[in-house]
């Protein structure tokens, strides 16, 4: 075993990549650092969230403690979330995360004087930091913008309710609340790969084979009709609705039915959510190894939804670097060098020797 | 909820006026008879003219302001001579039933109207305040009205020699609601008494008495009457009833009499009075006939009293009615003898005829009182009453309407119960579910354990029939009657005349309205009779009522005693039901049915197809739905055909226990305890009902991703799994209001009198914080436990005191509202406080179908098992045990369901019993066939289950799992109000033991079961340290001569003596305990034992016993 470095060198390549969303492959790794870049995403990026709320005028219908908590669910614009200070760990202040380096101060002051409703809206929280101020969502997209995109409504006020107060955020992690969470979602999955045995596949008529392809509920498979096309045939099949691609020849179909030349194809792997219905099916059908699928064990797709606190890249980014402080510790630590003495190997790999 | 008013209110509304016509009219009569000689020119004043009103005058709503104001109403009797004088009495406050005629919210259909009211958009009235408390009345089964009911039973024997168990009970109703139940007991030797009841006592007549002091007749044509129905060609006939025996037994009954001697109406009745003078006997005109006929039942099936088919319900206002009645009774009698005292006098100043004298007489006898009566008779449930008002029970008349949430508030007011003396019965004959109750009582929604069966609820559709017809006019029963009778007279019903007709059941059947014979028919024509009148029902046109009960009971061998039996009476159950039969005139179909006809009748149901019907008997009516069996409560659980029937019964009750959103106008509200879900959500799966019944206005639960998988561990036993990044961002959060009425001049009276105010003391600045200069809290403050929260200064002794916050968890200060209408001082305030419950450890959750569940751990997001395709984590995990042995398959629908209706963004019907209603659509798709291609459309598994990946791991699990969003209920039941915990605290001062209850800071017992188990155990240390060293010891000084715990005292040397002591002996300590009895210290010792030991020596001498120890070093000896 000496000398047999089990380091590797995860290679990530970006598939699409928005203000909100991205998707990217990450090879020649395992699940476990897969996972860990998920977990860390999920709740342990560093956001910036409010967390202190002094109210000075409530006569909204809601109380104070449900408004104080829709807006802690508020996400603000957390760039600076990675270098500011855990309002505990600041020195500047004592600990009561009041200061410049590990709070941010915003107040809101609305109160209603028309006969309308007034939404009170996340716009309406004043920071005094600008660039920690409520996530913005109007320019996102401007498909659907008939009405005025306000921002998130934290109460409704009717004729003469205030609202009126101060909030602090602070820097904080998914794991101590849910608010810190920059992820709206982090998911990756295996990588499928997906044989199809051409032989066996061949011995299928083409009703089996659209059965086959139907039976997965996502769409995997497809029947190739470029591949009918070269075959010059007029292809039938029994119930033209299911695949849309084939063209009908109204006159001969009752007796008519060419089917050996059409192929099953791969169409999207990724859409496969490893239901294993296929695999059933095909055992259902006496063809057992028709279609094989095995699931990469190195390579994952992540898919990457932000609240908008952080930019889906950024997000990456920052996890990667959360990751990278927590292996510091762990190498850092008197524990590890203590384990090094035992397990000297080991803790050199560690070390990424 | 539009369904829910005529019931409730209706009811109600009406028994008013009816009140105030007839009521006061029989306590008049009441005056007649008794009162005649101290009266005699008030009724050649003519005092049937006398009028009774009741006004409401004043309606003082401040409930809303202070929240613990009465709703009070005064009544102005206006009590008049005649044409002559009339004078106002006030009788007291009366309390009105919400949303009443008298009501001040009646005219506020509208909801806004109502919001400006400050009351609940959907307000629905039909209950009390009292005190600030809702209370309801309870609607009580009682025996049918007006209806002879054979019985047996075995007490029946035991009223004297020569019973037999056989008696036929009537329960006689006049048109003011007073009751009498009259019972026809039939002798061994063949003749009968009848019995009833007055003022406690049973009072037994020879029934051939009876008969003749009704009707002027003779003995001949009263045994032929009574034999009538005796046939000797006709015997064994299908429908006979009569045997030979009848003729003996007429005989026996006339002899009876005749050995009295008493041979006229005239005679009789002299005898009946010679033997009840301080009785009034008016009772029994209505039915006297009916009896008669059913002593034949001998040869007829006994009825059976707990089935719904003999049953009728009593309502509040015919409750109140009777009450009220028997309370002017009373005072009118006590007002006579004043005024009798008056003028039999001494003094000759009081004189009948001057009316200020006679208003002096009436006040003097506290008119007042009687409106008291009637408000603690709805505050308390208890009847004061000397009759019992042939009633079954005195107490829980009344409940309260507790607003725990929407459904709970719903349920009381069409809960039914049986009568609080079922409940101590031991056999459970009542509580069987009938089928008789099909249609009119739910069989899903009653609680289990020791209410089971008793507590019904009427289904969704079962109204109860009031004087008010559809139009909302009161009902005229003369009118109604007589127009029924001309219709039968019509169809060949032959009236009953002078002349007494000689035939009897097999030919001919008599026709009972209301009770009273209305003639007799003959059997051929009673079947086109009985489709006549029904299809009269139906039509508008005919002043027949639409509620009409024609219950035919047809000829049988060995069956129910045959005859036509029609009812208009109100308070009967009724529903609704399609009549097929009936060329649908005017396209109205709907007839209305009742429990007593229903059961001769011909009813499919869509879901049993012909329901086992023969040709020979088609079905003429048939079900609207089949949920109509169902309750409101019952209605709401989705699918519920398709869940193990006792888990629908538990969600009858857990929906009842939910958290949910309790009042739309909480701001305006002060009750004690009120739970509030702060962010409930619309449940994707729903029935019908849901909508009908508008449950969104008070929605009670989340939709929660809930996963089928045993994961953590933490998910066994029905635990369940929380994700708590769902409860961080708000799932299932809560709050706890509690009103807390802080009533200074009660606390002065009740203490020294002293006048107190509140206000906060100048002197003590700690508690300025959370007090302001009024001596309130700021609403808003946050209060923790012991702080206070309000300070009263004490005049006299010019103390302030605060009260101080109890319970272990801190609350906020939500609401401040005082009472202003003593305009000088501040006497009464409430402050409401919230506190917030979010989800812990240990809270109970629920669905919708019995699968209740409490959280065992609020487990971190990222550790969730999540799906690589949505990147879904479930909020939710529960053990799939849960599922095969409740067989709640309805649950796993609605997880399928309600993923699917997620994906498509629409709601999804979950109506049980839907499928059997689509009528021409193919069988060919099942429901889970349907659900499932919802989510195959979407790329989903058609069976709802899902790949997840471990969180911890990232590593597939190894089984799809069963994962989708199922609408969830918070229960009730929280730790924070359960835990219970405690190291050292206060002791009993008896026994020096801990002591017990959670909310005085007490222990769990450690009882004997767990010593037993440490026993086994042989915990020997475990155990002396819980029953003796944590809880009582004491070390005790015991006289080894005489062995006795108690004698023991304790010297306390002069202080001079110690002191000469102490300086010539220094070395030598005096002993400091001695026996008393022996007068020695020589013989004490000390010895460890529980302090109970002690206390059982003491209990002991106190009954002359004397303990004696004997004391030893070795352990054996």
């Amino acid at each position: 075993m000496e000398g047999v470095s089990y380091q590797r060198f995860p290679k990530i390549k970006i598939r699409e990549v928005k203000d909100d969303f991205m998707k990217f492959e990450l090879r020649e790794t395992d699940a476990s650092i897969a996972n860990a870049l998920r977990r860390i995403m999920i709740a342990e990026v560093p956001t910036i969230a409010i967390d202190l709320v002094e109210i000075e005028v409530n006569s909204s219908v809601l109380n104070d403690e449900f408004i104080s908590h829709r807006l802690g669910l508020v996400p603000l614009t957390s760039e600076r979330a990675m270098s500011m200070r855990f309002s505990r760990d600041c020195d500047a202040c004592d600990g009561d995360g009041q200061c410049e380096y590990c709070s941010v101060e915003f107040y809101l002051r609305v109160k209603c004087l028309s006969d309308q409703t007034l939404d009170v809206t996340s716009k309406d929280l004043l920071s005094s930091d600008h660039t920690v101020v409520p996530v913005d969502y109007s320019d996102t997209s401007s498909s659907f913008d008939n009405t005025p995109n306000k921002g998130i409504i934290i109460v409704k006020l009717r004729r003469g309710q205030e609202l009126r107060l101060r909030a602090i955020a602070r820097k904080g992690i998914g794991k101590d609340h849910a608010k810190w969470s920059p992820a709206a979602t982090v998911t990756f999955m295996y990588e499928p790969e997906i044989y199809i045995n051409e032989d066996m596949m061949e011995s299928l008529t083409l009703e089996e084979k659209t059965e086959l392809v139907e039976s997965s509920p996502t769409k995997v498979f497809g029947i190739d009709p470029e591949n009918k096309q070269e075959t010059g045939k007029c292809m039938i099949v029994g119930n033209p609705s299911t695949s849309p691609g084939i063209p009908l020849c109204g006159s001969r179909w009752p007796n008519t039915i060419w089917v050996y030349a059409s192929m099953v194809i791969v169409v999207d792997p990724e859409a496969y959510t490893y239901d294993d219905e296929v695999l059933k099916k095909a055992e259902a059908m006496g063809k057992p190894g028709v279609v094989e699928i095995h699931a990469k064990e190195d390579s994952f797709i992540f898919t990457v939804e932000t609240t908008g606190a952080v930019k889906a890249s950024q997000l990456v980014l920052n996890a990667i670097e959360v990751l990278k402080q927590k292996l510091d510790a762990v190498r850092l630590s008197d524990d590890t060098v203590e384990a090094d003495d035992q397990f000297g190997e080991l803790g050199a790999h560690m070390r990424g020797g | 909820m539009e369904e829910e008013k005529p019931k409730t209110e209706g009811t109600k509304a009406m028994s008013r006026p009816h009140l105030v016509a007839e009521k006061d009219y029989s306590a008049l009569k009441e005056l007649f008879s008794h009162h005649i000689e101290s009266f005699d020119y008030m009724v050649d004043n003519g005092l049937e003219t006398m009028l009774l009103n009741i006004k409401p005058i004043e309606i003082c709503r401040q409930a809303k302001l202070s929240y613990t104001g009465k709703f009070l109403v005064d009544i102005c009797f206006q009590y008049g001579d005649g044409a002559v004088i009339r004078e106002k009495f006030n009788f007291g406050q009366f309390p009105i039933m919400l949303k009443s005629k008298l009501c001040h919210l009646r005219g506020a259909d509208d909801s806004r109207k109502l919001i400006a009211y400050k009351e609940e958009p959907s307000e629905m009235g039909g209950y009390f305040i009292l005190k600030g408390l809702e209370r309801v009345i309870r609607l009580i089964i009682l025996p049918k009205r007006n209806y002879p009911t054979s019985m047996a039973r075995n007490s029946f024997r035991d009223r004297r020699e020569g019973y037999s168990d056989k008696a036929v009970v009537i329960r006689c109703v006049r048109e003011d609601q007073s009751a009498v139940s009259l019972k026809l007991y039939y002798l061994n030797n063949g003749s009968a008494r009848l019995g009833f009841w007055i003022q406690g006592r049973e009072y037994l007549l020879p029934v051939g008495i009876i008969l003749k002091a009704l009707v002027d007749t003779t003995d001949h044509e009263i045994y032929v009457n009574l034999t009538c129905c005796y046939n000797e060609e006709c015997d064994r006939v299908k429908g006979s009833v009569g045997t030979q025996l009848v003729g003996e037994r007429a005989q026996i009954i006339l002899d009876e009499v005749q050995a009295l001697s008493l041979f006229t109406r005239a005679q009789c009745l002299r005898h009946i009075g010679e033997h009840f003078q301080p009785v009034v006997i008016g009772m029994q005109n209505d039915s006297y006939k009916t009896k008669l006929f059913s002593l034949i039942d001998q040869t007829s099936v006994l009825d059976n009293p707990d089935s719904l088919q003999n049953q009728e319900v009593l309502l509040p206002g015919h409750l109140i009615t009777i009450y009220l009645k028997e309370k002017l009774q009373d005072w009118l009698l006590k007002l006579q003898r004043s005024l009798q005292e008056e003028t039999d006098g001494e003094k000759k100043k009081f004189e009948l005829s001057s009316l200020t004298d006679v208003k002096k007489a009436i006040e003097k006898n506290a008119p007042k009182q009687i409106g008291l009566a009637i408000e603690s008779m709805l505050k308390t449930g208890r009847l004061a009453t000397q009759s019992g008002l042939d009633l079954q029970q005195r107490a829980g008349m009344t409940v309260q309407a507790e607003k725990l949430n929407f459904l709970r508030f719903l349920s009381h007011f069409r809960a039914v119960h049986r009568g609080a003396s079922f409940a101590g019965l031991r056999t459970t004959s009542v509580r069987k579910l009938l089928p008789e109750s099909w249609g009119f009582l739910c069989p899903v929604h009653t609680p289990d354990g020791e209410p089971c069966g008793l507590l019904n609820h009427m289904t969704a559709s079962c109204r109860i029939t009031s004087y008010y017809d559809s139009k909302g006019n009161v009902k005229d029963f003369f009118k109604m009657r007589m127009s029924i009778l001309n219709v039968l007279i019509a169809i060949g019903m032959t009236p009953p005349s002078p002349k007494l007709v000689q035939a009897g059941p097999p030919e001919l059947l008599s026709v009972l309205l209301d009770g009273r014979i209305a003639g007799y028919i003959p059997s051929d024509l009673i079947e086109k009779a009985v489709t006549h009148l029904r299809r009269l029902k139906l039509s508008s046109t005919s002043s027949i009522p639409v509620d009409l009960e024609v219950g035919y009971i047809p000829l049988s061998m060995n069956g129910a005693y045959p005859g036509l039996y029609l009812f208009t009476s109100p308070s009967r159950f009724v529903r609704p039901v399609r009549n097929i039969s009936a060329p649908a005139e005017e396209g109205n179909d709907l007839e209305l049915v009742g429990p007593f006809e229903q059961v001769y009748m011909e009813i499919s149901c869509p879901d049993g197809g012909d329901g086992g019907r023969k040709t020979l008997f088609p079905a003429t009516h048939r079900e609207i739905h089949p949920t109509n069996i169902l309750s409101v409560v019952g209605n709401l659980t989705p699918w519920s055909d398709h869940n193990q029937s006792p888990r629908n019964m538990y969600q009858c009750q857990m929906g009842k226990q939910t958290m949910g959103f309790s009042s739309q106008a909480l701001n305006c509200r002060a009750d004690q305890k009120l739970y509030h879900l702060q962010t409930p959500q619309t449940p994707i799966v729903r029935t019908k009902a849901y909508e009908k019944y508008c449950v969104d206005d008070y929605p009670l639960g989340t939709n929660a991703i809930v996963a089928v998988l045993a994961y953590s561990g933490y998910d066994m036993e029905d635990a369940m799994v929380l994700n708590k990044s769902s409860v961080d961002r708000g799932m299932c959060h809560g709050h706890i209001y509690q009103t807390e009425t802080i009533d200074l001049t009660e606390q002065s009276a009740k203490s020294d009198r002293a006048q107190r105010l509140f206000r906060r003391s100048n002197l003590d600045k700690s508690s300025h914080q959370l007090i302001d200069t009024d001596g309130l809290p700021y609403v808003g403050q946050r209060i923790n436990p012991n702080e206070p929260y309000c300070s009263i200064y004490n005049e006299i002794t010019s103390q302030t005191t605060s009260m101080k916050l109890k319970g272990s968890e801190p609350v906020v200060v939500d609401y401040v509202a005082v009472d202003v209408k003593n305009k000088t001082h501040l006497q009464k305030a409430n402050i409401r406080f919230r506190r917030s419950r979010n989800p812990v450890i240990g809270d109970k959750f629920s669905s919708r179908h019995g699968q209740k569940g409490v959280c065992s751990q609020l487990w971190p997001d990222v550790d969730m098992p999540f799906s690589a395709v949505t990147g879904m984590r479930p909020d939710l995990i529960i053990n799939p045990h849960a599922f095969p042995s409740r067989m709640t398959i309805a649950m796993l629908l609605e997880s399928i369901a309600a993923k699917g209706g997620a994906l498509h963004g629409k709601f999804v019907d979950a109506t049980p019993f839907s499928n059997t209603m689509k009528e021409s659509e193919s069988e060919s798709s099942s429901l889970v066939d349907d659900l499932g291609s919802m989510l195959a459309a979407c790329g989903f598994d058609h069976h709802g289950t899902e790949v997840l990946y471990s969180g911890v791991y990232g590593t597939e699990l190894t089984c799809l799992i069963f994962i989708g969003p199922v609408y969830y209920q918070r229960l009730r039941h929280m730790v924070s109000d359960k835990f219970q915990v405690r190291s050292t605290g206060q002791v009993d001062h008896i026994t020096r033991q801990p002591i017990k209850g959670r909310k005085r800071g007490g222990g769990v017992r450690f009882g004997e079961m767990e010593r037993d188990s440490l026993l086994a155990h042989g915990a020997a240390y475990l155990l002396h340290d819980r029953l003796h060293t944590s809880s009582d010891h004491h070390i005790a000084d015991v006289c080894s001569e005489c062995g006795s715990v108690l004698t023991s005292s304790v010297i306390q040397p002069p202080k001079r003596a110690v002191q000469v002591i102490l300086k010539q002996l220094p070395a030598r300590e005096p002993k400091k305990v001695t026996c008393v009895a022996c007068r020695s210290s020589k013989g004490m010792e000390t010895v460890a034992m529980p302090y109970v030991f002690k206390y059982l020596a003491a209990e002991l001498a106190a009954m002359n016993i004397k303990m004696t120890l004997k004391l030893s070093n070795e352990a054996g000896a």
